[in-house]
């Protein structure tokens, strides 16, 4: 319970393609944003977790005394001051650190499958759903359930006067 | 005492194995002389009120007859059953509050300083205790079951028989894998080491039976399925029978799940309320995928169609909330929840296989059985729109599960493991979450078999416009107003989510409000009555469909609850007396800090005074504890909540060096939307529990028929 | 010695009450054919009164509607003449509805 997230917080959005066109289009808005050394700490800080086993984010790690996040704060600070890309500043971080110092899967070799499959699926499923629902619609009507025999002529027109006016608001 | 708890999971494990096996035998006799309602030869097979006594005479009667005698043992036995694991679980709450430091659990779970009621909480807060509780429930509920089988007694047996075998497994565990009465080895010890101080939270005593009702509870409908796909039970009825459980046991895991989210947010101290955590996730997915059966289950009852894909889905809801357990209790997940791990893992794996097989064998032995009834008639229609909203519910809980076991999968395949935190799910679920938003705001629009899209076109003009009006006045006012004013999409990535899911929360909102104007004036036209009177009748004459739209509107609240997010603000800062902090329009002024000690624990916490346009509107004191019998410490934020923004106060720490103490302020928009709306889910889930009103027009029962019924205006949904 | 006495008559208790059946069994009547129609009547009645509810609130378009009732009114015919046929042949009884 400690991933210090909430599902709407900030983040920055990926800076390479990512597969999904949903994402692509959205991320026109998000790279409009990147600007002071301030902002930037603040995003790609909320992209590290803390090593110290506390399981947050690096910039939410909210215990006094952490014996991690202070220095990597500081590094992070440091970076960001001097001027390093994004990426840079993430590359150092994981091999300092090692991978799970991200918070997120990065958008490199096989992690970009975690992105990449529930698009894939949501696609797959939406094609799925459409063709159930017309093969559905273009499928003979089902003989009526339980072996009932349709019935024809005055019986018909008896039942069905019936049940219309049984049902009838 | 302990000898007696032990003593009674045993007697429990036997009687629920005789309820199984007892049950098989009534049922597999019995079903030798049934002949399926279905089939146009079964005219009158009735056996009326009592077994019939006198016609006993032939072998197939007195079989019949000894078979019905077994099965109502069968019953018996699982009443019993409950009655045993009560007594366990009383057991085990009055060693607790005896201080009973021999039993290993209580030795490890409370101290005696601990406040009563988190000694009663002793009960689930543990590896062991939990899952005695966890067979409490489950018993709990084959009682009720078991004592209302007069609705279908053959349907209630096969349910009774298949809930039995979920209860074996559970007493299975607490017999031999994980005793909560196992003696404590070594010499006694004066005290206890004490509950986890994260859980000493008045919110820990409610919010794990809230969750294992919803977990275990999934169980039900889950046997009733079963049963009924087993015993080819002829006709839906007992979707309408399991209807309450299903909605009963839904409304639990919701409370259950955001009772956690309260909880994490309450006492957790980051000022946050979900992180993606696997535990978390393990409440999220069968909350998904029962939430996906509970609209998908109309289909079937009223067309008689999705009856293969129902039976998967509350089967893999059971599974889900099996699995979760699974994952958190083996280890193979880590989770900041983790139990104490032990060898409970593979026997959850092995349940988990057996009740796959199980499953899937009476699946496809009895496939024939779930042929659809219909054909649809229109892709608009309200049925494919719930064919989509079941793919975007399970998209959603296969997203979660693929989050939960990325790492490790990741570490299978290239050797590393990754976290896969919050920015992951935000990228991933949340424009799903807005598809399925969307489809929350088109559905009701959507009349069943057919509709036009001329009227859908009509009905959605209105509410679209009133959205879009909405969202772009948040867009242009000014920032200076305060969130969520002044939401700029392009400035942010997290603004722009905010805006479509506060645009499309208005736009459901409009779409419901629509449904329960139109269909008041209906009644209206009808009756001659007022429109609100129409649209109290309205929802009267059919709950389940206007409880469900008022179901729908609380998680618009909770998705703008949500949203507000994206305004959060924190800053940290070292406050001696008289020092300042301003964060939004509020500025805090330190008045004092100061320490304090308590029988349970000692306390440091900080007096803060709250200003806000120049004029003091509150004083608030973040505390921090350090509980003695855990040595542990925990902040206590503390909140102050409005509808416009919590403003949420966190003790960090003393500074070392001069003694001064370091706090947190966060300011949480809306946070208190998700609490509100979690209110409305509830109330508008026990609106549809309410039964119908009968209609005011009756009509006159004609000669043929004895039994016409007199139902309500449109009872479906 | 307590908590064995204790055990001991926590089994019996339970051996009793599971074994001891005086009395006659509550089986419940069997589902009927003519009982399993009428919830597929009850059904089916509902969709139609759906149906009307959704025709006057507006979502449904005349066309639509006269051919939807129309089907509907075919199937619930089928229903009705069959429970009729049953209950001629057997003389009425009671179903099994709730």
């Amino acid at each position: 319970m400690s991933i210090r997230l909430h599902l709407f917080s900030k983040f920055r959005a990926p800076s390479h393609k990512v597969a999904h066109a949903i994402l692509l289009c959205v991320a026109v808005f998000a790279l409009l944003g990147a600007g002071d050394p301030g902002s930037r700490f603040s995003e790609i800080g909320h992209q590290m977790m803390c090593i110290c086993g506390c399981k947050q984010i690096l910039l939410e790690c909210n215990h006094v005394g952490c014996p991690s996040s202070d220095g990597m704060r500081n590094e992070l600070m440091a970076a960001v001051t001097r001027g390093d890309s994004d990426s840079l500043v993430e590359q150092g971080f994981v091999q300092k650190y090692g991978p799970t110092v991200l918070a997120a899967p990065t958008t490199r070799g096989f992690d970009r499958v975690a992105y990449i499959l529930p698009f894939v699926a949501l696609f797959l499923g939406f094609g799925i759903v459409i063709v159930i629902v017309r093969s559905w619609k273009n499928r003979p009507v089902p003989a009526i359930a339980g072996g009932l025999r349709p019935v024809r002529g005055t019986e018909l027109e008896q039942f069905r006067d019936q049940a219309g006016k049984e049902t009838d608001l | 005492m302990a000898e007696i708890g032990s003593f009674a999971l045993l007697l429990a494990l036997a009687l629920s194995v005789y309820t199984f096996l007892a049950g098989i035998v009534a049922l597999v006799f019995q079903k030798q002389t049934f002949v399926p309602a279905t089939e146009p030869g079964s005219k009158t097979a009735r056996r009326n009120q009592v077994a019939d006594v006198g016609s006993g005479s032939s072998w197939a009667a007195l079989l019949r007859r000894g078979s019905e005698r077994i099965g109502e043992t069968a019953r018996r036995a699982g009443i019993a059953t409950f009655a045993a694991v009560f007594l366990a679980a009383v057991v085990l709450v009055l060693c607790a509050f005896r201080d009973d430091f021999t039993i290993a659990y209580i030795f490890h779970h409370s101290n005696r300083d601990l406040p009563a009621p988190y000694k009663f909480a002793t009960l689930w807060s543990g590896q062991e205790g939990s899952l005695l509780f966890w067979s409490l429930l489950l018993a709990a509920y084959g009682f009720v079951l078991r004592l209302r089988y007069k609705t279908d007694p053959r349907l209630f047996a096969y349910a009774s028989v298949v809930l039995a075998g979920v209860q074996i497994f559970f007493l299975l565990l607490v017999n031999f894998a994980a005793n909560p009465f196992g003696i404590l080895e070594g010499a006694l010890r004066p005290d206890g080491s004490g509950l986890n101080p994260l859980l000493q939270y008045p919110e820990m005593v409610i919010h794990p039976p809230m969750l294992y009702l919803g977990y275990v509870g999934f169980t039900v409908p889950f046997a009733f399925a079963l049963g009924a796909l087993i015993m080819k039970y002829p006709g839906e009825k007992w979707i309408h029978i399991t209807r309450r459980w299903t909605m009963v046991t839904w409304a639990f895991l919701t409370c259950g799940v955001f009772l956690g989210a309260h909880w994490a947010y309450s006492v957790l101290g980051w000022g946050g309320y979900w992180g993606w955590d696997p535990v978390e996730n393990a409440s999220l997915m069968p909350w998904l995928t029962g939430t996906a059966f509970l609209h998908s289950v109309m289909m079937q009852e009223k067309r008689g169609m999705l009856k293969m894909w129902n039976m998967w889905l509350v089967f893999a809801t059971f599974w889900l909330a099996i699995l979760g357990t699974f994952l958190t209790r083996s280890g193979i997940i880590s989770s900041v929840h983790a139990f104490a791990q032990s060898s409970i893992g593979s026997w959850f794996a092995w349940f988990l296989a057996i009740s796959f097989v199980v499953f899937v064998f009476f699946f496809f032995k009895n496939k024939s059985h779930l042929a659809s009834e219909h054909k649809l008639e229109s892709l608009v229609s309200r049925e494919s729109s719930f064919l989509f909203n079941n793919l975007l519910f399970v998209l959603l809980c296969f997203t979660v599960l693929w989050g939960t076991w990325f790492p490790k999968i990741s570490e299978l395949v290239q050797g590393n493991k990754v976290t896969v935190g919050g920015p992951f799910y935000n990228r991933v679920a949340i424009p799903v979450a807005l598809l399925l938003l969307i489809l929350t705001a088109v559905g009701p629009l959507l009349a069943w078999r057919k509709t036009s899209l001329e009227s859908l076109k009509r009905n959605f003009l209105w509410p679209t416009v009133g959205a879009i009006a909405i969202a772009m006045f948040l867009m242009i006012t000014p920032q200076r107003w305060g969130s969520p004013f002044g939401l700029r999409p392009w400035q942010d990535i997290s603004y722009f989510y905010s805006l479509m899911a506060i645009g499309l929360s208005v736009l459901v909102t409009l779409t419901v409000a629509s449904e329960f104007y139109r269909g008041g004036r209906v009644i209206s036209k009808h009756t001659g009555q007022g429109m609100f009177a129409s649209m109290v009748q309205l929802t009267h004459r059919n709950t389940r469909r206007y409880g469900g739209y008022i179901v729908h509107f609380g998680v618009v609240v909770v998705i703008i609850g949500f949203a507000g997010a994206a305004f959060n603000q924190d800053k940290e800062q070292e406050m001696a007396n008289g020092d300042k902090l301003t964060i939004g329009s509020y500025t805090l002024i330190c008045r004092s800090y100061t320490d304090d000690d308590a029988p349970n624990y000692a306390s440091e916490w900080a007096l803060l005074d709250v200003y806000k346009g120049g004029k003091q509107i509150d004083t608030m004191t973040p505390v921090r504890r350090f509980y003695k019998a855990s040595q542990q410490t925990s902040t206590m934020p503390d909140i102050r909540s409005t509808l416009n923004e919590d403003l949420y106060l966190v003790f960090e720490g003393l500074n070392q060096d001069n003694g001064h103490p370091i706090i947190k302020a966060h300011l949480n928009p809306l946070v208190m939307w998700i609490w509100l709306g979690v209110w409305i889910i509830l109330g508008g889930t026990v609106l549809a529990l309410v039964p119908n009103a009968p209609a005011p027009v009756r009509v006159p029962a004609p000669a043929r028929l004895e039994h016409v019924q007199t139902s309500p205006v449109a009872t479906g949904d | 010695m307590m908590w064995l006495i204790l055990c001991l008559a926590l089994a019996v208790a339970s051996f009793f009450y599971v074994f001891y059946l005086p009395g006659r069994l509550f089986l419940g009547p069997e589902k009927t054919r003519a009982g399993y129609l009428r919830e597929r009547k009850d059904a089916v009645y509902e969709n139609l009164r759906d149906l009307n509810f959704e025709y006057k609130a507006g979502k449904v378009p005349d066309s639509d509607y006269t051919s939807l009732k129309s089907s509907l009114q075919d199937e619930a015919a089928t229903i009705l003449a069959e429970i009729a046929r049953l209950e001629n042949n057997s003389g009425p009884q009671k179903g099994t509805r709730s």
